[in-house]
């Protein structure tokens, strides 16, 4: 959980949250909604009939000659029944809040008198002959539904309030029963949508996905682009991401291209200073002449430096290694042509370096060509896979080797071993530096052959 | 001799003249890539001198040229670009030699005396064997006169099929020719330059007898190259 806290959420789980919350309140709102509106029919449909039932009662009610109400003979059974649930009372207003001279249905027994309106006889005198329904409490706490009428009896000069209640906890049940399904269906509805979202996120975002696995292609050299095609959203990104690579390889190129100009700027006033130099003998001649000679050291030493430093960033490309080797044996044998040196290369078609052609060339030029330069005659260059990510070049030669004791000082920086050797150095402490760059390195040792084994190692691509 | 020296830098060419004029070499100079190419393909040199980064076509351009040109001359590349890249390039592309700048005057020399010696080589009777064609002295060889591209090994093992074409070579025979020691005598060495070869030469040139070894033959309907 501690990553969950240092990261925003994950897009897929920010999606899901989101459709969940909107998901929850809209079907919050529903449940609320429907149960309200059936409450409202249910009601509405008990309300009928009691009005029905109101009307029955007004209908069968009769002034007798005393000027006083009868009621009918014969209402509903039920109102015959003690604390049925279903109660009638006619009487006059006698008062705000009560009626007098009521008679009341049997079924009331010795229960007090059923309410009266909200308002009393006062809102039953604004609406004359017009039920008005509310709830009201009957007998042993029954829950009950009342409509009260007020209406002129043909006979009697004073209005007559008819109630008619019937108990209505059947339709409380029902609206519960409602409730409880509509919520858990609801709650089942909620728990397929989160579902459904979540295959819908992961469907959805499988573009992302892909696209993600592809940048990792091109970060470890498997691709050198992004292709593909994407959703008109990421489309844009997938672009992007192309042109920050080429960009990238680009600005390699220009740095590259910028010390390779310097170098060879350099490089030509230094070939006629010391031409000259050597045209005229004499002590001036010769401290340019060593002058000249380390000042060309040090723009090869930088040179390299630098494009061994460009390295890192470059970063996405994947060479391989066998033409590589080929290129370089079918070269070296013809600079060493009159030596001559025969190269044995192997490498199996399908290794590849994770890195720039020109380093692996670099890397395995200058030993192997530092190898040609000592043997009698015979060098090998093997390439091969060393352990998951790693490959292995192994240079050997038949030439008369180096002390263990020099090995030290030939990879160290810049060092020289044999200053009267034709060319430049030993190189040798220019690969490792190369080496290092791409997080590899080289090893001395002996070789069967008789002379030096140098072992570069390199990272490798997947084939 | 006359030696064609392309440089564009005019000290170093100036240098590069007296140089070689001393050695009693006749010299022609061309500045620029544009007149180099016209000069090595119209005059008949010993040897040419190129610089690589030349105004108006560089000097690999004007070597593929030539050489696309059936230009032979022997070329020393002399240039500042030193990697690896830009070697490979260079012999690619034809070069003869390659020096890297800055240099000593007698490096070049050599090299150059080098150069004339081996493009001085008496001819000796090509092989042929179909369209495959092998010069023994300049060590090179051709399929319908496209030149193969062969490692020192390789022109040793084809050089030896040739000469003993038709016949079976068992794979001993080769090992022991291509190798004079034991160490490198691994099972697998001679598959590995046959199959290389075949990818090279064409795959029914060289067929495999099995259990005995290996016969180089010509294709049938193809005339022999001469």
């Amino acid at each position: 959980m501690t990553a969950a806290r240092r990261h925003p959420p994950s897009l897929v789980r920010r999606l899901v949250i989101i459709h969940a919350v909107l998901s929850l309140a809209v079907l919050a709102l529903g449940a609320v909604a429907l149960s309200a509106y059936f409450r409202s029919e249910a009601t509405s449909r008990f309300d009928d009939r009691l009005a029905q039932d109101l009307l029955n009662l007004v209908a069968g009610s009769s002034v007798d000659s005393d000027q006083d109400v009868d009621a009918p003979a014969l209402t509903d059974e039920r109102a015959l029944r003690v604390y049925s649930g279903k109660y009638w009372e006619i009487g006059v207003a006698g008062g705000p809040s009560r009626l007098a001279n009521a008679s009341r249905s049997r079924s009331l027994w010795d229960a007090p008198d059923l309410a009266l309106p909200p308002g009393g006889t006062a809102a039953l005198a604004k609406s004359p002959g017009k039920p008005i329904f509310y709830d009201g409490m009957g007998p042993v706490k029954q829950p009950l539904r009342i409509a009260a009428e007020e209406v002129l009896l043909p006979g009697l000069a004073q209005p007559v309030i008819f109630l008619d209640a019937e108990d209505r906890s059947a339709i409380d049940h029902d609206i519960r029963t409602f409730e409880t399904a509509t919520g858990l269906s609801l709650v089942g509805l909620l728990a397929m949508l989160i579902v459904g979202v979540m295959l819908q996120v992961r469907v959805g975002l499988r573009p992302l996905f892909a696209l993600r696995r592809e940048v990792a292609a091109v970060r470890t050299g498997k691709t050198d682009r992004v292709g593909g095609d994407y959703p008109a959203e990421l489309e844009p990104l997938a672009s992007e991401l192309n042109a920050l690579v080429a960009h990238n390889q680009e600005v390699v190129e220009r740095q590259r291209t910028h010390v390779g100009n310097l170098a060879h700027a350099l490089k030509t006033p230094l070939s006629v200073m010391s031409a000259e130099a050597e045209a005229r003998p004499g002590a001036l001649a010769e401290l340019v002449r060593r002058q000249a000679d380390l000042m060309r050291e040090q723009v090869d030493h930088h040179l390299r430096r630098a494009r061994a430093a460009v390295r890192p960033q470059g970063g996405g490309e994947r060479t391989a290694v066998a033409p590589v080797l080929e290129e370089l044996s079918l070269t070296l044998e013809r600079i060493f042509r009159d030596k001559p040196v025969e190269i044995d290369w192997r490498a199996p078609d399908d290794l590849y370096f994770l890195g720039e052609r020109q380093d692996l060339q670099e890397l395995a030029g200058n030993v192997m060509e530092n190898a040609c330069k000592w043997s009698r005659g015979r060098v090998r260059a093997e390439a091969a896979t060393a352990g998951p990510g790693r490959l292995r070049v192994t240079i050997e030669d038949d030439g008369p080797g180096l002390a263990p004791a020099n090995r030290e000082e030939v990879l160290r920086r810049g060092a020289r071993l044999d200053e009267s050797a034709p060319g430049s150095g030993f190189g040798l402490s220019i690969v490792d530096e190369l080496a290092r760059a791409y997080g590899g390195g080289v090893a001395l040792a002996d070789s069967a052959m008789g002379g030096l084994k140098v072992q570069i190692e390199l990272p490798s691509a997947d084939a | 001799m006359r030696i064609l020296i392309v440089e564009d830098d005019p000290d170093l060419a100036r240098q590069l003249k007296a140089a070689l004029a001393d050695q009693g070499y006749a010299i022609d100079h061309a500045p620029d890539g544009e007149e180099a190419h016209f000069l090595g393909e119209t005059e008949p040199y010993d040897a040419i001198v190129l610089d690589l980064g030349l105004p108006k076509i560089d000097g690999v351009t004007v070597l593929e040229r030539w050489r696309r040109q059936g230009v032979a001359t022997p070329v020393l590349i002399l240039t500042a670009r030193g990697a690896w890249s830009e070697k490979v390039a260079g012999f690619d592309a034809g070069a003869d030699d390659y020096l890297t700048k800055p240099f000593h005057t007698e490096e070049l020399l050599a090299r150059l005396r080098a150069l004339l010696r081996r493009s001085a080589g008496h001819a000796a009777p090509s092989l042929v064997c179909g369209a495959l064609r092998l010069d023994p002295r300049a060590a090179r060889a051709a399929v319908n006169g496209e030149p193969l591209r062969l490692t020192s090994l390789e022109y040793r093992l084809l050089h030896y099929l040739m000469m003993h074409q038709g016949r079976v070579i068992s794979r001993t025979e080769l090992v022991e020719h291509l190798y004079d020691q034991d160490f490198d005598r691994d099972s697998n060495t001679i598959e590995v330059f046959v199959g290389r070869l075949r990818k090279k030469i064409g795959p029914d040139r060289i067929e495999t007898v099995r259990g005995l070894g290996y016969r180089l033959v010509a294709l049938e309907g193809e005339a022999a190259q001469t």
